[in-house]
């Protein structure tokens, strides 16, 4: 018993670590936010919400802010259509060569995003497109296709199709199953999918380097240009309404829907 | 019930064909009707502010038109991927080592009419010196900045940045990619070689500077110095002054051996649809009241002799012709043809 | 489980079709072909097929260098994660209460959440030499340490990263482990560690290599993180592709060097995908 103790002991003591490990820059963060220094020094000599009236006067980045949002949530859109289908095409398309199918629709992931910035960035000049705002939810829709694959696919591998299977028993016809059975069941993978794409896409970097145009930059963007400037708690204020803003949007979701076994790649 | 559908896709297929021709054809005049569009390169931080809330918009109701200033630095990749006929910008402002890069390239217009831009008349010969593409609007003095908390004795020359003491407290620049770096390998084969071509001699004292902090941005090493990460470091003046109101304990060193010019530069492409509109904004960029205004926010010397700077700024800064020509002009013609090999030894250098 | 037959859900692969053509194989073949010809042919007047982007990477031993410590940070990268991550992804998989399951994804979610250039600024913050830890460790009269502008930094600030990645890849691989398993194991005699290394870690083996690849693939890609908590003085194969790409304007060297990154992506890609045949039998978890 003892040694079961110590054991427990351990494990929850190890898994303390980790999660301090995830949460102390958070802290500091949540600091320097707070900090009126206008550099990041330590240990803090105040509080003062003088970043946050900054970041919220600042035309820049409330404009580059709402733009994050829109694309972030014009990006979840496509990638949530494209990505599901996707995996339902690959589960159950009777495709040949479906690990194939899978390892390209999944490359996005595995390819070095600022490559894929750079050679969209050619294209979009070779065909003079410009750099529209579609380009850009394009690309982001590219790089987060990936998430959604991966959760809805998790979640089909593991449906029980006898379920599929007795609503056609039953007399449903296919289309009635997939409507009535199959897109409920798959309804929390996507859901947790979008998640995932709203998050990468707000916070994506690379391919939003090349594909902004001029006073349309997303927050990444917007941060890192400033910080070539000014290395000052404006940063830290913008971070945490990021943070606020997207942990809201977790929480309700997991309110709602409830994000329990599906939030998992 | 083949042929049918057929012919009215063909007809329709032509209608369509025959709107858009139309519509192509009108497509410029009704984009005519719109204001002009200038589009030009700033950067960020205190002169992105005042260029989007006072200089810029002055600029868009005198000339009514619409100023689009993109400040995602780097700028020359994406002129270079845009097509000569259609380039990105219409002014390019970078800085003057950027300039000779893209001149060499063709993409911008290696020297602008003074007939165009009259108050080119009015500027110092470094501006439009044969170092210079364009023409240079402002420029900054690079010399050494240090903490006077620290108790480090008076620093006078170039060489006392490589002092023993300053081991690990040394701030630079990642050569590749920044000016202030890359002014500095020449400058070293002069203090420790036969001369500015040096190179030799310049990467063997550049391998002494280890170890060092190094930064891409100048607005990095600004912050570096201010918190102490570095004692002493090469910076620009402006980079220092800046700060002026604040009182921190940093200090700008022009070194004896003379201060090296960052100039900023403003070039036109050869392929602008709005060439008229892009010289009145040399112009006005040139101008006296505009000059002064930017000169004072961020501590830049300004091109034109004309300029009556404040008293506080005029003290501190290069504006008069004996103080001008101290600055060294970096031949970048020369430093970009070895570029590569020079990035190449760079990265190999500096490695942890 | 999957159709045998092509039928019309097959159908529904078309939108991704489409995606993946036109932004994805169009743009990384043009990219391909930008890697083997002297300019670029929208702009230059004449352009030919040449190799030397690839031969200049294979003269400069420097190369081979940059691309090892790319690979080195990755498998560190992805050792630590795992390392730290299972057990974060163990107790989520098996915590019952719904609060408490909640609480830790907030946690886990929490650096995702925070933006990749915020998030190494707080960790330059904490390792920096005048930095949080540093300053605590000199108040109690203990030596400094160079905790970043080293590849130690880098790591670290990788694994930040992209643990949340790694735990909530495993953490439904071992949720779906059926519990009584180690139950009966541990019926049968076994330590409660003993059933873990085992019963649950053999298990859980898909997710820990479905994980891995997808932390070392995103750690050899990263950009920002490298750049800053190295100090400049760690090259990555990404920070030499952009900085040829915006301060030596060499685009076709710069491709070039992206399709080295990109073939080593894909030789993983090939590995993992052998390496699951291997361990997981006919049962492919994608």
């Amino acid at each position: 018993m003892n040694q079961l103790g110590f054991g427990r002991f351990l494990y929850l003591a190890l898994n303390g670590l980790v999660l301090f490990f995830l949460l102390a820059p958070i802290a500091i963060i949540f600091v320097f936010a707070l900090n009126p220094t206008p550099y990041i020094q330590f240990p803090p000599v105040g509080i003062s919400l003088r970043w946050f009236e900054k970041f919220f006067a600042s035309s820049q980045f409330m404009a580059s802010l709402w733009l994050s949002l829109k694309v972030a949530a014009l990006t979840t859109v496509c990638a949530t259509v494209v990505g599901a289908s996707a995996a339902l095409a690959i589960a159950r398309g009777g495709l040949p060569g479906v690990r194939l199918i899978t390892a390209i629709v999944l490359s996005p992931l595995m390819l070095p995003a600022i490559l894929t910035g750079l050679a969209l960035f050619q294209a979009y000049v070779l065909l003079d497109i410009g750099r529209p705002l579609w380009g850009l939810v394009a690309g982001h829709t590219l790089v987060t296709v990936p998430y959604l694959v991966r959760t809805t696919l998790a979640l089909l591998h593991n449906f029980d199709t006898r379920l599929e299977e007795a609503a056609q028993n039953l007399g449903a016809s296919p289309m009635r199953t997939f409507f009535e059975v199959t897109l409920p069941l798959i309804k929390p993978g996507v859901i947790a999918g979008a998640i995932f794409a709203f998050i990468v896409s707000f916070d994506q970097f690379p391919v939003s380097l090349f594909l902004v145009s001029p006073g349309q930059e997303t927050l990444p963007i917007t941060l890192f240009n400033y910080l070539k400037y000014d290395l000052d708690g404006t940063i830290g204020a913008a971070s945490v309404v990021s943070i606020l803003l997207a942990a809201l949007v977790v929480i309700v979701l997991d309110r709602t829907v409830g994000l329990r076994s599906y939030v998992k790649l | 019930m083949t042929d049918k559908p057929l012919s009215l896709n063909r007809r329709q297929l032509l209608a369509a064909g025959a709107a858009l021709g139309v519509g192509g054809l009108a497509a410029p005049y009704v984009a005519r009707a719109d204001t002009p569009e200038l589009r030009i390169t700033g950067w960020g931080g205190k002169w992105g502010q005042i260029m989007s809330a006072e200089i810029g918009p002055a600029f868009e109701k005198q000339f009514g038109c619409k100023l689009v200033i993109d400040t995602a630095f780097p700028f020359l990749p994406k002129l270079q991927a845009s097509s000569r006929s259609a380039p990105v910008y219409d002014v390019l402002h970078t800085n003057s080592n950027e300039q000779w890069a893209a001149a060499e390239q063709g993409i911008v217009e290696p020297k602008i009419d003074a007939r165009l831009v009259p108050n080119m008349a009015d500027v110092y010969d470094y501006a439009v010196s044969d170092k210079i593409i364009g023409v240079s609007i402002f420029t900054s003095a690079i010399g050494l900045g240090m903490r006077t908390d620290k108790g480090y004795p008076p620093v006078t020359s170039w060489k006392d940045f490589w002092d023993e003491r300053y081991a690990g407290l040394r701030g630079g620049y990642v050569v590749p990619v920044n000016s202030l770096g890359q002014a500095l390998v020449p400058m070293c084969g002069a203090l420790f070689g036969k001369g500015t071509t040096d190179l030799d001699a310049a990467y063997a004292a550049l391998e002494k500077l280890k170890p060092i902090k190094l930064v891409d941005f100048t607005g990095a090493m600004e912050k570096l110095l201010l918190s102490g990460e570095v004692g002493i470091c090469v910076i620009h003046d402006s980079g220092i002054l800046r700060y002026d109101a604040d009182n921190p304990p940093t200090a700008f060193v022009a070194p004896s051996e003379g201060v090296l010019a960052l100039e900023q530069v403003l070039s036109i492409t050869p392929g602008s649809k709005v060439k008229e509109l892009a010289h009145a904004y040399v112009n006005y960029m040139l101008s006296a009241p505009v000059q002064k205004k930017l000169a004072e926010t961020v501590w830049y010397s300004p091109a034109n002799k004309t300029v009556k700077l404040d008293a506080k700024y005029d003290a501190k800064l290069l504006t008069t012709p004996e103080k001008v020509a101290k600055l060294i002009q970096v031949d970048w013609k020369w430093y970009n043809a070895h570029k590569d090999a020079i990035d190449s030894r760079m990265n190999r250098i500096f490695r942890a | 489980m999957r159709a045998r037959r092509l039928n019309r859900m097959a159908l529904f692969l078309l939108p991704s079709a489409v995606l993946f053509t036109l932004f994805f194989f169009l743009p990384i073949g043009m990219m391909a072909m930008m890697s083997v010809l002297t300019g670029n042919p929208v702009v230059a007047p004449h352009v030919a097929f040449t190799v030397r982007n690839y031969a200049r990477i294979v003269e400069d031993p420097f190369h081979f260098e940059v691309i090892w410590t790319t690979i080195r940070i990755g498998l560190w990268t992805t050792f630590v994660a795992l390392l730290i991550g299972y057990p974060l992804a163990h107790l989520m998989a098996r915590v019952r209460s719904r609060t408490a399951h909640a609480l830790l994804l907030m946690a886990v979610l929490m650096p995702m959440l925070t933006g990749i250039i915020v998030r190494t600024f707080a960790w330059m913050a904490l390792l920096a030499d005048k930095g949080v830890i540093n300053q605590m460790l000199a108040a109690m009269g203990l030596p400094t340490a160079q905790l970043m502008y080293n590849e130690f930094g880098i790591i670290i600030g990788l694994v930040h990263i992209y643990v949340p990645f790694m735990v909530l890849t495993l953490t439904g691989v071992i949720g779906a482990i059926d519990e009584r398993l180690e139950q009966a194991a541990q019926n049968l005699g076994a330590s409660p560690l003993r059933a873990f290394w085992e019963v649950t870690l053999p298990l859980s083996l898909p997710g820990i290599l479905a994980g891995s690849l997808l932390v070392f693939a995103l750690a050899i890609s990263a950009y920002v993180t490298p750049i800053l908590m190295g100090g400049f003085q760690i090259m990555t194969l990404p920070i030499l592709i952009y900085q040829q790409i915006s301060a030596s304007f060499n685009v076709g060297f710069a491709a070039s060097l992206g399709m080295v990154l990109l073939v080593i992506s894909m030789a993983l890609i090939v590995a993992y995908n052998q390496m699951l045949a291997l361990v997981s039998g006919q049962r492919e978890l994608q």
